[in-house]
């Protein structure tokens, strides 16, 4: 058993194990900070910044999600900075791409959603991109609507780490990002995807889903891949 | 041959000196990228030619760049036992000649830029030769004044491609002793005490990087050599690698040997090919002389280094982008902790550093740690290579110790502006970097210093940008370069810079509102905070930088579509009508006089500058500094031309046409009342503009006649008194009432004027001298420039004796010199403190000055006058000054010398600026500068009371004709907008059609020289000197316009837009 740690969340005094995420230690003692790219199960990447906290002493915000805690730190998961950064991320991300929840097939179950409205986001102040994606239905089971992805690869890590199956990347950079599968081929004609429906389940919005669904229809069952993995580190 | 003992380090050394110093000439070419772009290959090639058919055993050898990239190709030229001479500017036609010099034992010296004795490597010394002192040695000129090379210290005089070279010159010797006398600890120690931080930007300490990193136990320990340099404008590293790619080597293995490493890894960007080339053959070199790979130098330590060649992408400069890059994956960041130093390549302890600090390395085991800390300050020690680039004379590498003030590498080194403009700024750092602002030009280049700027040094790109340069145009390129770089991981820098660049896109276009400047400083702290990586923290660095130092070009572009710099191509049609503080429009007149519709040219003329004969005669034309044509021979006389259409319309029966239509022209009457106070040309201005939009003008005049300074200070050689006159004629016939003998204060007050009119504009100039502050400035006999111009422009000049000086270098000291002449002074001398090209007088007066006999003397100060009993002048004491430190103008301040100059004289006239009376204006309550100049909001000229707008000097401080005209109406369109609501100025400037065809060629011929007197037939009257065009050359000067104007047209000849 590792060795415990003492920290400071928002003023509370916490125990916590060597090798836990900042963001790990405050899910467990209920302490809530938004995330978006990072899923239970899946390695970190402290790429959407939503989860950043300020820590004492340390000049710079970090994610909770890939921070490790140490010995006698001290966290802050909420300030009035914090609130507004995070709230302009979620506005620039819903400013992206075209996120309109009255026809997607998550309305109600979409982690982005969720986001907004415990962030408060009723209105976004930068104008809208409005892309023209093509949608790609080539698969058989699944359905993908670049338009609504934002970029938190949490299925392309889905696709390699529990998978294995390599078939999601990201091509370009900037701005002009994009979620390909393979060499950029349709899905439909992927020789790597096992149609395992991973990808389909770790994303947080309306971008992968199951053909077939009408408007609020599509849910995910949660934990799914964390149970995997979890179970699959038990059996090592 | 394997190099395992310092003697056989020794041997080659020597072998090699030999050959260099002391048997035959020796010819090296700078063939850096630089040299090669500006011809040094044909140079190189012609010199072997030459050599050859001249039989001369001589060496001839390709160098790396010495640094003055304005003045290559670079050629060095030794012959034994002389000094070591840099030509510059070498042209395969020079070769025969430095040939033959050669071959006749003689150095070449026509094209020599500077000489070099003997010549501190650093880790050995060179001594050339003594002798031919006629060339200045290489740091006495200003290029390399105060300059000091140590990473540079072998650049552009040993060949980059011969590891002999190297060691001759002390290379690889640090290494030796690296290797055998102190431990990795050790070196790591001295290090530390050289205080020696990353030259990549940041300026972590190196000595913590590596210590870090020794006590991190792997099996495989990687050292990387960051090369991947991406900043626009930036070429340090490139210069370093293919100047002297094996003191980059040697760096990295003694970093490795102090850090336990076994494996090297240079990141080098694949768009340096001649880099690439050399650091293989560096590489290949040093493989095979046993410095790279098993048992270096004869001991256990081993280490090699692999070169990678870099895709090109920015964000691979970010070590963990670099290290995915270098792993095979998509450069894309992580985040840190881990660090490197624990976990990067593969997993495995890594250290990256800079090529720059590097290439420090072996200079400090060299020299010792704590000769490296006794360069630059305490907490930035050593030196920083800059490329200095943009807009300065002297462009190229520049090595300073840090903490030399930036001044000195901007107005020292880099010689300021080449087109005689004002610098505005220095860009340091590049993308992640921020802009300074001349006013800051005192700060020392340090760490600390450019960060408390909000700039940071980064890897030592240095942009100097001058009037020319829209900062809100610098934002956005730099802004458009980081967007385009983002790697997209993370959402404050992929959609946020997006974001940012779609409002300054914006604000270019003239398409936003001031709300976008809040988004935009909403934005940019988050991007800095939020982003994941180092690209994203810095982005939004310029942005950040030039809303805090510039915010009123960001205002000048939003709340008066305005770009002054004339950058932002969609705010204005052409570069002379931007440049024209009236915004006449130039090119339009032009054409209307060239279609021989001079009427329509009148009408048009008159509608943007109500005073266009006077400005025609003694305006400053800034639009000639901008004029395109002046790119291919000279630029558009515009001046001469609005001139000839005003005095043309004059002298005819067209002026009442011209009145007729103006009447037209002229709005309904709105029933709103305005003051105007002060007949000067921005009063006079605003009254025009408020009359033709139908207000009722009245304006209140102190003294007996209208034209202020241009009626009192102006002498009547340079503008007529009946031209002024018929000017305000025509204003007068518009409507505009004026009242005479009405003083502010005295009569007038302002109170009054508030109850019988809805507004009221102050324009009443800065009449009040500033002292010189010397002793004896009271006598009877000296007097003050305005006094004495106003004098001679009543009609009561002052007798001026024989002999008259002139204090001053403004217009106001040439006017009253050449008014001191046409009064029969027998010698007048103008005198200044500073040198000719720091005056502030039109070029031009000056030189009909002298033409006229007056004597211009520089570097004299004025310290005393000197008069008899009877109070009378006698003369009067100078200071001699010489050029000290440069002030935030550029230009250097005079610094007062112990000695005296005497010069007798009758009359001295002190012309040491204007500025205005404060008392009338606190009395009315209105809020006052500590200049003494109104404080009003700059967009619209509203003073602190609530109806009561100022314009012109009074606002300004002393400025000239064209500018203080355009505070007037400026004012004239806020007050219309406020008193209207809506915004109607440009409805009065009535549009015309005409042909809109940019000429294919330049048509027009030579720039047309208006007639004038000769200085004979001058200088005893006052008989106007410059007499104009005459039609011929009107429509001949004005075919010569480009028509910049015209922004589409189809490319067949003699086709119309």
């Amino acid at each position: 058993m590792s060795n415990e740690i003492n920290i400071t969340i928002n003023g509370r005094e916490l125990k916590a194990r060597e090798q836990q995420t900042i963001l790990g230690v405050a899910r467990s003692n209920d302490i809530y900070i938004p995330t978006l790219c990072f899923l239970k199960g899946l390695s970190g990447v402290g790429a959407c910044r939503l989860c950043l906290v300020e820590i004492e002493g340390v000049p710079r915000l970090l994610p909770a999600c890939v921070t490790k805690v140490t010995e006698g730190m001290v966290v802050t998961t909420e300030s009035p900075k914090l609130k507004e950064y995070r709230r302009m991320i979620l506005e620039l991300l819903l400013a992206e791409r075209n996120h309109v929840c009255a026809f997607c097939v998550v309305s109600g179950n979409c982690e982005l959603q969720d986001l907004a409205q415990q962030l408060g986001v009723t209105y976004v102040r930068y104008p809208y991109r409005f892309p023209k994606y093509k949608v790609d239905a080539t698969h058989d089971r699944f359905l993908y609507d670049p338009n609504r992805c934002v970029l938190c690869t949490r299925c392309m890590r889905a696709c390699e780490e529990v998978e294995g199956a390599r078939t999601w990347n990201v091509r370009g950079r900037g701005i002009r990002s994009f979620m390909i599968t393979d060499l950029n081929q349709d899905w439909g004609d992927s020789p790597t995807c096992t149609t395992c429906g991973k990808c389909v389940e770790a994303c947080p919005t309306g971008a992968l889903a199951v053909k077939g669904r009408a408007t609020g229809e599509m849910k995910r069952k949660k934990n799914v891949l964390s149970q995997l993995s979890s179970m699959r580190d038990r059996g090592r | 041959m394997i190099i395992r003992d310092l003697d056989t380090l020794n041997d080659i050394r020597q072998t090699r000196l030999n050959r260099l110093l002391r048997s035959r000439p020796r010819i090296g070419v700078g063939m850096g990228t630089c040299g090669v772009g500006n011809g040094a290959q044909t140079v190189y090639d012609a010199l072997a030619e030459a050599l050859v058919e001249k039989g001369l055993d001589a060496d001839l050898e390709p160098v790396g760049c010495f640094g003055f990239c304005a003045v290559e190709p670079l050629v060095n030229v030794y012959l034994p036992g002389r000094p070591l001479v840099i030509l510059a500017e070498v042209t395969p036609e020079d070769v025969p000649h430095i040939v033959d010099e050669i071959a006749d034992g003689r150095v070449p010296t026509t094209k020599a830029l500077c000489r070099i004795e003997e010549w501190d490597h650093l880790t050995g010394e060179v001594r050339f030769g003594r002798g031919l002192s006629e060339i200045p040695l290489w740091n006495e000129i200003p290029f390399f004044q105060g300059q000091q090379k140590i990473v540079l210290r072998n650049c552009g005089l040993i060949n980059p491609e011969r590891l002999d070279d190297y060691i001759a010159v002390g290379g690889y010797f640090p290494l030796y002793q690296a290797l055998h006398k102190p431990g990795g600890d050790q070196i790591i120690e001295e290090i530390n005490k050289a205080n020696l931080r990353g030259r990549g930007g940041a300026g972590y300490p190196t000595g913590v990087k590596w210590n870090l990193m020794r006590k991190a136990k792997a099996d495989t320990k990687y050292m990387i050599c960051n090369a991947d340099e991406g900043d626009p404008g930036a070429y340090m590293n490139r210069n370093e690698i293919e100047s002297d790619p094996h003191m980059l080597l040697e760096g990295m293995l003694i970093g490795a040997y102090a850090t336990e490493s076994n494996k090297g890894i240079v990141y080098l960007r694949a768009e340096y090919p001649l880099a690439v080339q050399r650091l293989e053959k560096a590489v290949q070199d040093a493989r095979e002389a046993g410095l790279l790979g098993e048992r270096i130098l004869g001991t256990s330590f081993s280490f090699d280094v692999e070169l990678v060649e870099g895709a090109g992408a920015f964000v691979c400069g970010e070590e963990t982008s670099m290290i995915a890059s270098l792993e095979g994956r998509a450069g894309r960041p992580r985040p840190r902790p881990p660090f490197p130093a624990q976990s990067g390549l593969w997993g495995y302890p890594t250290n990256i550093n800079n090529v720059e600090t590097w290439c420090n390395v072996p200079v400090i085991v060299s020299r010792g740690g704590a000769w490296f800390a006794g360069v630059g300050t305490p907490n930035s020690t050593g030196t920083k290579v800059f490329s200095l680039v943009g807009k300065v004379k002297n462009t190229g590498l520049v090595e300073m110790p840090l903490g030399a003030p930036l001044k000195n590498i901007v107005y020292g080194i880099g010689g300021g502006s080449p087109a005689a403009k004002r610098i505005k700024a220095v860009q340091t750092g590049g993308p992640s970097g921020g802009c300074i602002p001349a006013k800051h030009f005192d700060t020392s280049v340090d760490y600390e210093s450019l960060g408390a700027l909000g700039a940071i040094m980064g890897s030592g790109g240095m942009v100097v940008m001058d009037e020319d340069n829209c900062m809100v145009d610098v934002a956005r390129y730099f802004l458009e370069f980081t967007h385009s770089e983002s790697c997209g991981k993370c959402i404050p820098c992929r959609v946020g810079l997006d974001e940012a660049v779609r409002i300054l896109r914006k604000i270019c276009d003239g398409e936003a509102d001031m709300a976008d400047v809040d988004k935009l400083e909403e934005l940019a702290p988050m991007i800095r905070d939020a982003s994941l990586c180092g690209l994203g923290q810095t982005a939004p660095n310029p942005v950040l930088t030039t809303l805090r130092y510039f915010r009123e070009e960001y205002e000048e572009h939003i709340r008066a579509r305005r770009c002054y710099a004339g950058v932002c191509e969609k705010l204005y049609l052409s570069p002379c009508e931007n440049s024209c503080p009236l915004n006449m429009r130039i090119p339009a007149f032009l054409e209307l006089l060239k279609e021989d519709r001079l009427e329509d040219a009148a009408e048009m003329v008159w509608l943007d500058n109500p005073l266009p004969a006077s400005t025609g005669r003694i305006c400053q034309h800034p639009c000639e500094s901008q004029c395109r044509r002046g790119d291919e021979d000279a630029p558009v006389n515009m001046r001469e031309v609005h001139r000839y259409i005003a005095d043309t319309v004059f002298d005819g029966p067209l002026m009442e046409r011209v009145r007729a239509r103006l009447l037209e022209d002229r709005f309904e009457a709105t029933g709103k009342r305005v003051a105007v106070i002060g007949a000067g040309p921005s009063g006079l201005s605003a009254a025009f503009y408020l009359a033709m939009l139908g207000h009722e003008v009245i304006v209140y005049e102190e003294r007996d006649e209208p034209g202020g300074m241009l009626r009192y200070c102006l002498p009547e050689y340079r503008l007529p008194k009946d031209v002024l006159r018929a000017e305000i004629d025509v204003l007068e016939s518009l409507g505009i009432r004026f009242e005479y003998g009405q003083t502010l204060g005295a009569g007038l007050s302002l109170d009054s004027l508030e109850q019988d009119c809805d507004t009221v504009f102050l324009a009443t100039g800065t009449w009040n001298e500033t002292r010189a502050g010397c002793t004896g400035e009271d006598a009877p006999d000296v007097w003050h420039a305005i006094t004495f111009l106003e004098q001679v422009a009543l009609g009561a000049p002052p007798s001026v004796g024989e002999r008259v000086v002139v204090v001053g270098g403004g217009n106001a000291a040439v006017d009253s010199a050449r008014t001191a002449v046409r009064l029969g002074a027998k010698s007048v001398t103008i005198v200044y403190r500073r040198e000719r090209s720091d005056m502030p007088a039109i070029a031009e007066e000056v030189y009909d000055a002298e033409a006229e006999g007056v004597e211009v003397r520089f570097f004299l100060s004025p310290q005393r006058v000197v008069t008899d009993n009877d109070g009378h002048v006698k003369g009067i004491e100078l200071r001699k000054t010489v050029p000290g430190e440069f002030d935030a103008s550029g230009r250097r301040t005079p610094v007062s010398t112990d000695e005296i100059l005497k010069l007798p004289c009758d009359l001295v006239i002190m012309a040491v600026g204007e500025k205005p009376d404060p008392d009338p204006l606190r009395r009315a309550g209105i809020h006052v500068r500590d200049n003494y100049t109104a404080k009003v909001d700059w967009m619209t000229y509203k003073t602190n009371r609530p109806r009561v707008h100022a314009g012109g000097d009074l606002v300004t401080g002393a400025s000239n004709v064209s500018a203080t005209m355009a505070t007037g109406k400026a004012a004239a369109r806020a007050i219309d907008r406020i008193l209207m609501g809506e915004d109607r100025l440009d409805r009065v400037l009535k549009v015309f059609t005409y042909e809109n065809r940019v000429p294919l060629e330049p048509e027009g011929g030579d720039r047309q020289v208006a007639r004038h007197r000769a200085p004979d037939d001058r200088k005893n009257n006052f008989e106007e000197v410059m007499l104009g065009y005459g039609a011929e050359a009107a429509i001949l000067e004005s075919r010569r316009c480009l028509r910049c104007d015209v922004k589409e047209q189809c490319a067949v000849k003699g086709g119309t837009s």
